[in-house]
């Protein structure tokens, strides 16, 4: 057996704590039989394993590295011969393994009774459900605590309470996403419920789709748990799983444009514009949220510097950061849309231009957020940075407005400007400038510890 | 087994180890030692493959700690300053994790779990909580699960910290039995007098560097250093002695540190000669303070 799972069991499924649930659960589902009130035991387990398994699960996988740290063991782990399959398995169950054998008892009462209501095939997946909702809460939690575990070293009880948040928020993400194809469920939220979902120019059964596609975004969920793992057990990750994933979400997010002209009717973009324009916009999001999470580590900047002055160009690119490979496919999205867009508006148009100073403000953003890394006080320099941005796209516009200087909005986000060359010309140019000073104190702090870093 | 070139490793404000270079022949105890911040734990953790250095290499067992750091820690048994116990297990099952967790199998690994708690007398706490141990016998724990898989490379992070003086006595014998069995330790200490019991060489480190550049050998079990004391002052103590042959480390009018053959015969010789010389010889007897005397010596200032 798994030596990580074995002593997650010893320490989380002892007898006395075995016997507690059973007696405990027992007790409240006998309770509600025989009370006969609003909710009867299927209702009552129902909630009850989304208590136990999605919101107390993810907090013990959000613990369970983040408590090995506090406790002071998790270098004696990382010393071990376990490989990161072995790690992450063995802590996502292992750590949780309490919370799903409460759980079992729950689906055990929910499906039995759904059972003699349903055919076989419809509570087949009805588990397959609960057991992608349980999974991927706890995996989304697992994976926030690892990310943070990059970031910093000390956690305290609400930053366990945010990574716990991440899991919860994916659990209700799918519940929602669920339940609107689901005839009963769909009552719930106050929605017509989804049978059909056009996906690539598909009519796709609205249940089917959503089970595969939970699939696929738990095992991406797990992937990413992997190999932040790997990352934490000191080996390395090169980039094509990143890529792969990047090529997945954005062929996924782009078969929706059916679903969006369904809503917008006055979409003035043809299906391929709406396609690219889907891809881009998932590639710019990932962009800002990679570059938000993961550590830019100036060593790592200067020695991509150093790979590529000396031309060792796959070296680079097998180190660069999942932020930066999300820029270059947003990038190659934007020029293809940018290269469509000019064709069918016959010259560089409106769109064109929004695209293009578009792609300028993510530049600039992004860079903003590699310059603050590098000014005193670097530790609180995401904070610096996104209190930037919320200036730069929320309170300078209401300013502006408010003064009636409407035209200096351009130099804050994408603007349809007299001429339209204007606007692209500006954010670039803050652009360039915003990228220059901060490659420019990258390259003055290799100066003064005149090092050679050596990464490879 | 161990070999450190021009390794520098920085946090973000701070350059901890600038250009350590080091080579540590297997089978040896060295003593690492420091004020507090010196960089010791910072060296130690490079050493376990724990923190990627910014630039230089450091090699275990001919291996790369950049390439497979993975390798690494399979062959490395690390205890650091600050370890944590699962205090909710028992000894037994602490032990059985390390040894599973270190890839020992399953059907080795009760035979391996009370090897490792004879090695450092648990053998009769193993169905105690981890929790319900002593300080010593914590440590005593903690250094069972480093040792179960009878790493090649043994790192210990102020190890006797806390302990009372038999627990450090016994660590000391604990310390010398496993580098008998082959073991190669690092034991980093900012208290001299426990690593004179069981090292052979040090490595001082100060503001991150290498004092004199490599490691100091401090004790000789073959060759080992002795005090004479004079109760009247001769000035020609150091060279009566060089002329008998003798290696002197240190001499002055009262006293010399000399190397000397680990042959009683060889001592009671060169103590009849002086005797005859007419040197009144107050005392003669092993230096005790071998390693203070070697640091403060490269520290080129005295206590």
């Amino acid at each position: 057996m798994n030596p990580e799972f074995q002593r997650n069991l010893w320490l989380e499924l002892g007898p006395r704590r075995v016997l507690l649930m059973i007696v405990v659960l027992g007790l409240v589902f006998f309770a509600a039989a025989v009370t006969g009130g609003d909710f009867g035991p299927a209702s009552l387990a129902q909630i009850l394993y989304y208590l136990i398994v999605v919101v107390w699960g993810s907090r013990n996988a959000a613990l369970s590295v983040v408590g090995e740290i506090r406790d002071r063991t998790w270098d004696a782990q990382r010393l071990s011969s376990l490989t990161p399959f072995e790690m992450m398995w063995g802590k996502l169950f292992g750590s949780t393994i309490y919370n799903w054998f409460g759980g079992a008892i729950c689906l055990a009462v929910l499906l039995g009774y759904r059972f003699t209501q349903h055919d076989a095939a419809s509570v087949a997946i009805s588990l397959v459900y609960y057991l992608a909702v349980g999974v991927i809460a706890q995996a989304a939690a697992l994976l926030a605590s690892l990310v943070a575990v990059r970031r910093r070293l000390t956690h305290s009880r609400f930053d366990i309470f945010t990574y716990q948040l991440v899991g919860l928020i994916a659990a209700v993400a799918v519940f929602f996403v669920w339940e609107a194809a689901d005839p009963a469920g769909a009552l719930l939220v106050g929605r017509k419920s989804t049978e059909s979902v056009p996906w690539w120019g598909q009519t796709l059964d609205a249940r089917s789709f959503l089970l595969v596609s939970l699939a696929i975004f738990t095992a991406w969920t797990l992937i990413g748990c992997y190999r932040l793992m790997r990352l934490e057990l000191k080996m390395r990750n090169g980039p094509l799983v990143w890529l792969a994933f990047l090529g997945f979400i954005g062929l996924y997010v782009a078969g929706f444009d059916g679903w969006l002209t369904q809503r917008q009717a006055t979409l003035r973009w043809d299906a391929v514009e709406l396609r690219l324009g889907l891809a881009l916009t998932t590639y710019a999001v990932l962009t800002y949220l990679m570059v938000l999470l993961e550590p830019k580590d100036r060593v790592l900047y200067r020695w991509l510097g150093s790979r590529l002055g000396e031309g060792s160009i796959r070296s680079a690119l097998w180190n660069l950061q999942a932020w930066m490979m999300s820029y270059f496919a947003a990038s190659i999205v934007a020029i293809a849309l940018l290269v469509r867009l000019t064709a069918t508006e016959g010259g560089f148009g409106a769109d064109a231009s929004l695209l293009v100073s578009g792609m300028g403000c993510l530049t600039r953003d992004v860079s903003i957020f590699v310059l603050f890394q590098t000014l005193p006080g670097r530790r609180r320099g995401d904070f610096s940075a996104v209190i930037v941005l919320i200036a730069l796209y929320l309170v300078m516009p209401y300013i502006l407005r408010g003064m009636g200087l409407d035209a200096g909005l351009a130099y804050l986000y994408p603007q349809v400007t007299a001429p339209l060359w204007l606007g692209p010309v500006i954010t670039w140019a803050e652009a360039i400038v915003v990228a220059a000073v901060a490659i420019g104190r990258i390259a003055l702090s290799e100066r003064a510890e005149s090092r050679e870093p050596a990464l490879a | 087994m161990i070999e450190v070139r021009d390794l520098t490793y920085e946090y973000p404000s701070k350059r901890a180890l600038d250009g350590v270079s080091l080579r540590v022949a297997p089978q040896t105890i060295v003593a690492l030692v420091g004020p507090n911040g010196a960089g010791k734990t910072t060296l130690l953790r490079c050493l376990a493959a724990l923190e990627p250095p910014f630039s230089g290499a450091v090699s275990i067992d001919g291996r790369d700690t950049r390439k497979v750091p993975r390798e690494i820690h399979e062959r490395l048994g690390y205890l650091s300053d600050f370890y944590g116990l699962y205090d909710d297990l028992s000894v037994r099952r602490c032990l059985l994790y390390a040894a599973r967790s270190h890839g020992i199998a399953p059907a080795l690994a009760p035979a391996v779990v009370e090897k490792a708690a004879r090695r450092v007398g648990l053998a009769d706490r193993l169905e105690s909580k981890a929790g319900e141990l002593s300080r010593g016998l914590r440590q005593r724990l903690a250094i069972a699960q480093a040792i179960v898989h009878e790493p090649k490379v043994l790192l210990l992070d102020e190890p006797a910290a806390g302990l009372d003086p038999q627990a450090r006595r016994d660590l000391s014998q604990l310390l010398l039995s496993l580098r008998d069995s082959g073991m190669t330790l690092i034991v980093s200490s900012h208290i001299l007098a426990e690593l004179q019991d069981y090292s052979n060489e040090m490595i001082i480190i100060e503001n991150g560097r290498l004092v004199g550049g490599q490691p100091i050998k401090v004790r000789d079990d073959e060759r080992p250093r002795y005090v004479i004391e004079l109760a009247t002052a001769r000035s020609d103590l150091r060279q009566f002695l060089s002329n008998a042959g003798v290696d002197v480390v240190e001499a002055d009018d009262h006293r010399a540190l000399i190397v000397l053959t680990h042959n009683a015969g060889a001592r009671a010789k060169l103590l009849r000669d002086l005797v005859a010389a007419g040197f009144e010889v107050a005392s003669f007897s092993a230096a005790t303070k071998e390693l203070e005397d070697a640091y403060f010596a490269q520290l080129g200032r005295r206590p």
